[in-house]
């Protein structure tokens, strides 16, 4: 499989709001007039008045001015009061709040709520707004046509059906056993030695057109309606995924991932690898990806954890993607530890999938005893979730299909978990899987309290401590391909609602013996930070996605709202709100990052182009101080190839290799970094020569750093402008700013006291950006690293930035510097003159 | 939900004393002019809202010194003056509307630059602007069915705006002019 072609990820969007972004690629973003209501409300309301001059000839009293002069203020006076009704008068379907407003809302009543039905028809009869649905429309004469061939077709289609049909029961009656098909058990399936890429699953023949070069996710249709898509011709990682929500979303989603309400993300297109095998020999296979197998990882190899690694290729020295494994749990001690059977899932990022695979098959083809390689990508799907509502939000969708009697079960845990609002505080990794009903038998779903008293809380609190899961060892049924056929093969929605019809009224559906057991799992995010809020990660049969994710959609929170959807923005954002990369833009030092990195390029050289020449940014006229005009490499990228060896990044550039990544450019995984860091002087800096390290950046004073940033150290050379760098650090007894009263200069006969005051201010005063006295930017031999996201995060309240740092230029000031100078940075945004002081640190 | 009240206050300025024509800025009427036209002159350009603003407030501090003009401080607006008819609508809070009432009761002068003695009659007081518009347009229109009533000779088209259109007012209205007489009983006696 080629390495997909990404698309615009960054699309512009046609939404009202976009969150901030640089202003180097749009300098004058056109702000739209906004429609003051107040004052067309007052303006509405002010009555119409006449002079007495004007009413009355030369101040004369006679009548018929008089009773002009009553006639003039009767009019005023009605045209006010009809002024200021039609001024508040509103249409029913923009009285709705803005999450159930419908783009078909104004000329379809059933499309407002329903207590504003009646007087949207009343208007819309008013209006005379046309009216006509699709259903009643007369179609076209292009339209009658194909509708005709349809028809047409489908009887054919029927024909023929009904014939073959004929045809098969004639022969049943022929042998005179017709249910003898049915007796035959199948073979059990057994997996083809060869293995292949899975095939994603045939679309309905309506579908099939639009999915010829990319797939789409199980909630496609779900997300069409209400998102913006990748655009058709450019599909990312071949699938058709959500970039954003249509409706304003950067805030909402903030607010619903951390303080009330909860964000979901269909995740199907993480694709998932199955080993299976004996355990030394899937053991042998992952430390051949260098995966660090040392002891106390034993939770994660008994099955009871997921981890996330860095993985590795056999003969590269670069790592290729960070992947979560899990194990299936490793059943009775009756046989040797190694020799038994186990599996074992890979979930990676699409970006990294093809690359993985070939290594995984690499191998596993040497492996001995054999090990089964097997692409699950479009077998299983996956569902994230995140906020304080998420775990109210799944407990509500996911009905285990059993009630067992046990003291400790993973279903009994499963439902004692009500009430928690962060998966963080479950033991990192920690996992659970049982078997659920098919959601759509509880479909509305119907809200959950949480527990309100104290006692309860405790329990709660006693469980996560206590974590009884880990003793029982069962295997999740999910790693069982027959169990996730079985569990994919849901009941028509026809059966679900007439077995709903047939229940009382008030009341779920019986759960019966025929039901699917759909096998799910459930992970939170392995080493997640405790402070923020965590992930659930669920997989389950690819088919099933679609109506979990609509239990949980519709979900009545008990905070309020249902939950959001996200999209991949979405899933950015948080990411860096939260201070975590983001695989693959925040990791240029991988394939797939370097792929995104010149996908962005090119869009972002597009949105560039189209402005006129007065409008954008001309990158040779930036100032950077000291004399020195143009922006330090390519002003739209993250020039990377600037920080490799100069002869190096010369010899790519006149290749023409610009867009290929510089052979000696790698990530270094972040505890390898801090590794290096750390222990002194220990190796030559020849081993990582080109490393770079994923850093989160915060600024110290002002600003917001944007992607595409410059990162710089503190300059070494000019000793003077690192001093005066310095001194922007903030002085530890107070954060107050020390400004200079005024400017004017002191009379001649000035008081010894107010001389030495103002002796005292100027000392302590820290030049302010613009000013003349604020250092000017390092040089580019200064040059450490990249913003590679960057913003303002609502987090924190302030600007703040994910990027990248060549370690071999940072080693220096960081084993040799003061504690309080070792980490700082000087972060520039491209095209701006204007320089910031910075802290970074690994992540 | 909590909301501000308000009252609304629809005030006539009258002058029964048809030889006021201080400081110039009135002619004497000609005599063929009926007193009811007389009585409900127009005010001078130079009276303005904010003067009848000024009126008000002074009128409340004399009246009810700092507590009463404090009280009616934030509140009191002219929502609407017409110096050609001599009507105004006046805004006050709900619970001191009593207080701008006796103001406008005890007046008995325009203030300084117009300086003319009238007398200010609150007609209505009602909880919305628009029922005060409406009484307005209710009384407009009779006072002119009165001065074409009483003055038969002057050429006028009465089929405009001041034309009432329905029945049951034009009935009351040939029944006599007591719907006049609520708030002007006197000035028919004068006139007659």
């Amino acid at each position: 499989m080629a390495q997909p072609t990404l698309p615009a990820p960054s699309a512009p969007s046609k939404k009202r709001k976009d969150p901030p972004i640089n202003s180097a690629f749009r300098p004058h973003a056109q702000k739209k007039q906004k429609t003051d209501h107040r004052a067309r409300q007052r303006d509405a309301r002010t009555l119409s008045t006449q002079t007495t001059s004007k009413a009355f000839h030369n101040g004369a009293l006679d009548v018929s001015a008089f009773i002009k002069a009553r006639e003039y203020e009767i009019t005023a006076l009605q045209q006010g009061i009809q002024r200021s009704g039609h001024a508040n008068n509103r249409r029913a379907f923009q009285q709705v709040p803005k999450e159930l407003r419908r783009r078909t809302a104004s000329h379809n009543a059933k499309k407002v709520p329903k207590r504003l039905r009646r007087r949207a028809e009343k208007e819309m009869i008013e209006d005379n707004t046309p009216t006509v649905t699709a259903r009643r429309r007369k179609p076209t004469g292009h339209m009658r046509l194909r509708l005709d061939t349809m028809k047409r077709l489908r009887a054919l289609g029927a024909q023929k059906r009904a014939a073959k049909d004929k045809a098969k029961e004639g022969k049943a009656d022929a042998t005179g056993q017709p249910d003898r098909a049915a007796a035959i058990l199948p073979r059990k399936p057994k997996l083809k030695k060869q293995p292949t890429l899975a095939k994603p699953p045939t679309p309905k023949a309506r579908f099939r057109k639009r999915q010829i070069h990319k797939s789409w996710l199980p909630t496609h249709l779900f997300h069409t309606k209400r998102a913006h898509m990748t655009p058709p011709s450019a599909p990312l990682w071949r699938f058709s995924i959500p970039l954003t929500p249509t409706q304003k979303s950067y805030r909402p989603t903030h607010r619903a991932a951390n303080e009330r309400g909860a964000v979901a993300w269909d995740m199907s297109y993480i694709a998932t690898i199955a080993l299976e095998g004996r355990e030394d020999s899937i053991e042998s296979l992952l430390r051949g990806l260098r995966v660090d197998m040392a002891q106390g990882r034993a939770k994660w190899k008994n099955g009871t954890r997921c981890r996330e690694v860095w993985i590795y290729g056999r003969d590269s020295k670069h790592p290729i993607a960070p992947v979560t494994i899990i194990w299936s749990a490793s059943s009775t001690v009756e046989v040797q530890p190694s020799s038994r059977k186990r599996t074992l899932f890979l979930r990676m990022h699409p970006s990294a999938f093809t690359q993985t695979w070939e290594e995984v098959l690499k191998m596993a083809r040497t492996a001995k005893p054999a090990v089964t390689v097997e692409d699950l990508r479009f077998e299983i799907g996956s569902i994230d979730i995140t906020g304080p509502g998420s775990t109210e939000a799944l407990l509500a969708a996911l009905w285990p299909t059993q009630t067992p009697t046990e003291e400790v079960s993973v279903e009994k845990t499963w439902a004692s978990l009500l009430g928690l609002t962060n998966p963080a505080s479950l033991p990192a990794g920690a996992m659970l899987a049982f078997d659920t009903q098919d959601p759509r038998l509880h479909h509305p779903p119907r809200t959950v309290q949480p527990p309100t008293s104290q006692q309860e809380y405790d329990n709660l609190l006693r469980l996560i401590a206590e974590w009884p899961v880990d003793r029982l060892l069962t295997n999740p049924v999910i790693f069982d391909r027959i169990a996730r056929q079985e569990g994919s093969r849901l009941p028509s929605q026809k059966a679900i609602n007439r077995r709903k019809s047939l229940a009382t009224p008030g009341a779920y559906p019986e759960a019966i013996a025929t039901d699917p057991a759909i096998p799910i799992l459930l992970y939170t995010t392995p080493d997640s930070d405790r402070r923020t809020q965590s992930t659930w990660t669920l997989l389950a049969p690819w088919k099933t996605i679609q109506p979990i994710w609509y239990s949980i959609q519709y979900y009545p929170l008990s905070t309020g709202h249902q939950p959001r959807f996200g999209g991949l923005n979405e899933k950015r954002q948080l990411a860096f709100q939260r201070g975590i990369a983001w695989f693959p833009a925040d990791y240029p030092g991988t394939d797939a990052g370097w792929e995104w990195e010149m996908q962005e390029r090119r869009v972002r050289l597009e949105e560039w182009k189209k402005r006129p020449k007065a409008k954008r940014v001309s990158w040779e006229r930036v100032d950077l101080g000291g004399g020195r005009r143009g922006e330090v490499g390519d002003g739209l990228a993250c020039d990377w190839s600037l920080l490799l060896r100069r002869e190096e990044a010369a010899v790519a550039r006149e290749e023409g290799q610009a867009t290929t990544r510089p052979e000696g450019l790698a990530h270094l995984p972040p505890a390898h970094a801090r590794e290096v860091l750390s222990n002194a002087a220990s190796t030559s800096p020849s081993p990582i020569d080109g490393k770079l390290a994923t850093i989160r950046l915060t600024l110290i004073t002002r600003g917001v750093p944007q992607t595409c940033a410059r990162i710089y150290r503190l300059p070494r050379t000019d000793i003077a402008l690192r001093k005066s760098w310095l001194t922007l650090l903030e002085k530890p007894n107070g954060n107050h700013k020390h400004h200079l009263p005024t400017t004017v200069a002191l009379p001649k006969d000035a008081s010894p006291h107010l001389l030495q005051r103002r002796l005292a201010q100027s000392l302590l005063y820290t030049a302010q950006a613009g000013e003349e006295t604020y250092p000017s930017c390092p040089g580019e031999e200064d040059l450490i690293g990249f913003v590679t996201t960057g913003n303002f995060n609502l987090a924190e309240g302030k600007g703040t930035g994910m990027g990248c740092v060549m370690l071999a230029k940072v080693l220096e000031d960081v084993r040799s510097g003061e504690d309080e100078v070792r980490r700082l940075c000087v972060v520039r945004n491209s095209g701006e003159g204007i320089a910031r002081l910075g802290r970074w640190e690994v992540v | 939900m909590v909301r501000i009240k308000h009252r609304y206050l629809l005030v006539n300025i009258l002058y029964p004393d048809s030889n006021n024509v201080a400081n110039g800025s009135w002619k004497r009427p000609a005599d063929d002019v009926p007193y009811t036209v007389q009585f409900r002159r127009p005010t001078p350009d130079r009276m303005d809202s904010k003067l009848l603003a000024r009126l008000v407030r002074d009128g409340v501090s004399e009246l009810f010194g700092d507590y009463g003009s404090g009280m009616i401080a934030g509140s009191l607006q002219i929502k609407y003056f017409s110096p050609a008819t001599s009507t105004a609508i006046i805004r006050v809070s709900r619970d001191h509307y009593r207080m701008v009432w006796a103001a406008l009761t005890f007046a008995t002068h325009l203030p300084k630059p117009v300086d003319l003695s009238c007398v200010i009659q609150v007609v209505r007081v009602s909880g919305t602007v628009k029922k005060a518009e409406e009484e307005a347009i209710r009384r407009a229109r009779l006072s002119i069915r009165r001065a074409a009533a009483i003055a038969p000779t002057t050429d006028l088209t009465l089929g405009g705006v001041g034309a009432i259109d329905n029945a049951a007012s034009d009935d009351k209205f040939s029944n006599g002019i007591e719907d006049l007489d609520d708030d002007d009983g006197d000035d028919d006696d004068d006139d007659g």
